[in-house]
């Protein structure tokens, strides 16, 4: 019992852990680059946590991270890799635009929650294949995966250049520049938290600035983290899902099929999946263009690992990935030290803590095996 | 639009992918999945770039190299030697080496997004063909990584196939446990096998900035490692069939570059070599055959 306690404690120890040792690679990089590696990690902490516009924008800014590692989260869950959540909600987002700008006359109650759902069928449509595939084939999800992303981009620039909004498009005297979907409605937009959090913040002397976009997707992504807890951990399909995950042959003697099982989880991740770009579309953007942002997809796998499909763990993980994208644009203005420092620790910290779980599980399961092992000799 | 231009422009197109496919190829024998060829890629391409513009493009093309090598040394360490998912360092790999890359060049030139022009290397002409009018696009002014990548498919298939090299690397992708038994140093060929395919990818990067562009630019590779390993599968984890599975990608490239008609959207072209990969992976499993162990780590006494 003790040993198990002391097992629990390394397995939190294990991601801090990781969390330092990108620290010092980090610095050795600053260091390289002419810099003080302690100047720049306290004007990152300093220009992220003591301006209120930063800890808003890295809430903001958690939002698809945290959307993005629940659906990568269902997948590991089930021991499928969905490295295809990029395609996903590029497909998702570009169907909640639809349902956004061309559907009139429908009110925000309805409007706004079809267009998420037409986000998740996105998702699921675009997971179909290669869902269908592993499961029919035995066709690895994650090549097909990495393909239909590629697919995916391609598609959303065709879609793009199809629904073109030729009024927004063409700006007088340039012709025509900007590639753009038409506006979503105001009815399909999500609205910000302004008007509920600046009353509360006013006697603190806070406020949220107006540039930024914090909306309500953000508590709903919180509550979606604890909510797809909740089904993995108490409902039978959860269950099931964890037993293939765990031990696809044990799970089929009791009578589960695992190919049913990892066909609902792949499409209930991509689902989930659907919904990642919808915090910047309905709130920020209001429409979809070429340079609708990348890579929440990939970021999502890091904040999933990091936070070990737990929803506590994934939420501190987004905040910290959010973090250091904000530090790290501090560190550039005021240190001059590139941005894509953030990239650079994200990275290590992902080799990071794969590798120090690795070492953890193995030598977990060596202590297990002697203590047994003690056991049986007593 | 004269045809041999078009295929000129093809093989011009299709070498990164070609050369990542070949690489591709030498990792997935030895068992390891390198989905980080992307990101060896970016830093083939910047060192590439960066090397040639300070000290010329053979220096240029060995640090293209060299950068590939060493992104690759990175992913044997955490995939073999310390067996975790190679798919999680692949990702990780690739995040590293953009914001690495970035990072670098915002340091050395001041630019976040691409290096000034470099030197390339002389360009050389085909001996006998070159002299036929009709193949003068194709085999005249060649830059020599074209001909040299075209030499490594051979090259690749007697390694591959006729060298004990060759088996013993295969044998750690087929069935690492039975290698093992006979003696076979199984980390040694995955490490192997993955550090050549960072040479690979990184070769592709110098060949992409020095010799097609002249320059780096942030996004040139445009997931070129990913077509690549996509081209490996078409070809059946073959270095011929990876060839062909090249052209085949390059001259759709090609085409929709040179054809001026607007039958097909552009995108739709873009879509082709990833279409028929899943389609290759969806008609038929008997057909795609990849190592038996590829991508599953190897530990002594089962672990």
């Amino acid at each position: 019992m003790r040993h198990s306690r002391a097992l629990r404690l390394l397995g939190i120890v294990t991601p801090l852990a990781a969390i330092v040792f990108a620290g010092l690679i980090g610095s050795v990089v600053i260091a390289m680059a002419g810099k003080s590696p302690l100047a720049v990690y306290k004007t990152m902490v300093l220009f992220s946590l003591t301006r209120f516009d930063s800890i808003a924008l890295i809430l903001f800014r958690c939002t698809p991270l945290l959307i993005s590692a629940i659906a990568v989260s269902i997948g590991f869950r089930a021991n499928l890799f969905n490295i295809g959540v990029e395609g996903q909600y590029f497909i998702g987002s570009f169907c909640a635009a639809w349902v956004g700008f061309s559907l009139r006359g429908l009110p925000a109650i309805i409007h706004l929650p079809l267009a998420a759902c037409a986000a998740m069928l996105g998702g699921v449509i675009w997971a179909l294949v290669p869902a269908l595939l592993r499961v029919r084939r035995g066709a690895h999800e994650v090549i097909t995966t990495i393909m239909m992303n590629s697919v995916a981009f391609s598609m959303v620039h065709w879609l793009i250049y199809v629904f073109l909004d030729v009024e927004q498009t063409t700006v007088p005297g340039m012709g025509s520049v900007r590639m753009r979907t038409p506006l979503v409605l105001a009815t399909a937009k999500m609205p910000t938290m302004h008007s509920l959090l600046n009353p509360l913040l006013a006697p603190l002397g806070l406020e949220v600035p107006r540039h930024v976009y914090l909306n309500y997707f953000f508590p709903a992504a919180i509550a979606l983290a604890f909510l797809v807890n909740y089904f993995i951990h108490r409902t039978p399909l959860g269950l099931e899902i964890r037993a293939v995950g765990h031990n696809p042959d044990a799970a089929e003697t009791q009578g589960i099929d695992p190919n049913s099982v990892r066909l609902k989880a792949f499409l209930l991740s991509a689902a989930v999946a659907g919904l990642v770009g919808l915090s910047d579309l309905l709130t920020y953007f209001g429409y979809l263009d070429i340079d609708f942002p990348k890579g929440y997809g990939f970021t999502g796998i890091a904040v999933a690992l990091l936070g070990k499909n737990n929803p506590v763990g994934m939420i501190l993980s987004a905040f910290l990935m959010s973090f250091l994208r904000r530090g790290a644009e501090g560190a550039q203005v005021l240190e001059g030290v590139p941005m894509d420092t953030a990239a650079i620790l994200e990275g290590v910290m992902i080799l990071a803590i794969v590798v120090a779980s690795s070492v953890f599980t193995r030598y977990a399961r060596a202590w297990q095996k002697r203590e047994a092992r003690a056991h049986a000799d007593q | 639009m004269q045809i041999s231009e078009m295929l000129a422009s093809s093989i011009r197109m299709c070498l990164p992918v070609l050369l990542a496919a070949l690489g591709a190829t030498y990792s997935e024998k030895s068992g390891v999945v390198n989905i980080g060829l992307e990101g060896m890629m970016i830093s083939g391409a910047f060192w590439g770039a960066t090397c040639s513009y300070y000290a010329g493009p053979y220096l240029g093309l060995a640090g293209a190299i060299l950068a590939g090598m060493i992104f690759a040394t990175v992913h044997a360490v955490t995939s073999v030697t310390f067996r975790v998912n190679q798919i999680v360092s692949g990702v990780a790999l690739n995040t590293l080496a953009y914001g690495a890359t970035r990072f670098a060049a915002t340091t050395i030139f001041k630019m976040a997004t691409t290096t000034p022009g470099v030197p390339r290397l002389p360009a050389v002409d085909i001996p006998v063909l070159s002299s036929i009018e009709w193949l003068e696009p194709v085999a005249k002014s060649l830059s020599p990584v074209i001909i040299l990548a075209f030499l490594l498919v051979p090259v690749t298939k007697l390694v591959l196939e006729r060298t004990v090299f060759g088996l013993r690397l295969r044998a750690a992708g087929e069935n690492p446990l039975a290698a093992d038994t006979v003696g076979v140093n199984i980390s040694a060929m995955r490490y192997a096998g993955v550090i050549i395919s960072g040479a690979f990818a990184g070769l592709a990067g110098g060949y992409l900035s020095i010799e097609h562009t002249g320059m780096f630019v942030e996004g040139m590779t445009q997931g070129t490692g990913f077509i690549g390993m996509a081209a490996m599968i078409f070809g059946n984890w073959q270095p011929v069939g990876a060839m062909l599975a090249s052209l085949l990608f390059g001259l759709a490239e090609g085409i929709s570059l040179n054809v001026e008609s607007q039958i097909i959207p552009y995108q739709f072209i873009k879509m082709i070599p990833y279409v028929l990969t899943i389609a290759v992976l969806a008609s038929a499993t008997h057909r795609a055959t990849p190592p038996a162990a590829s991508g599953v780590p190897y530990a002594r006494g089962g672990e």
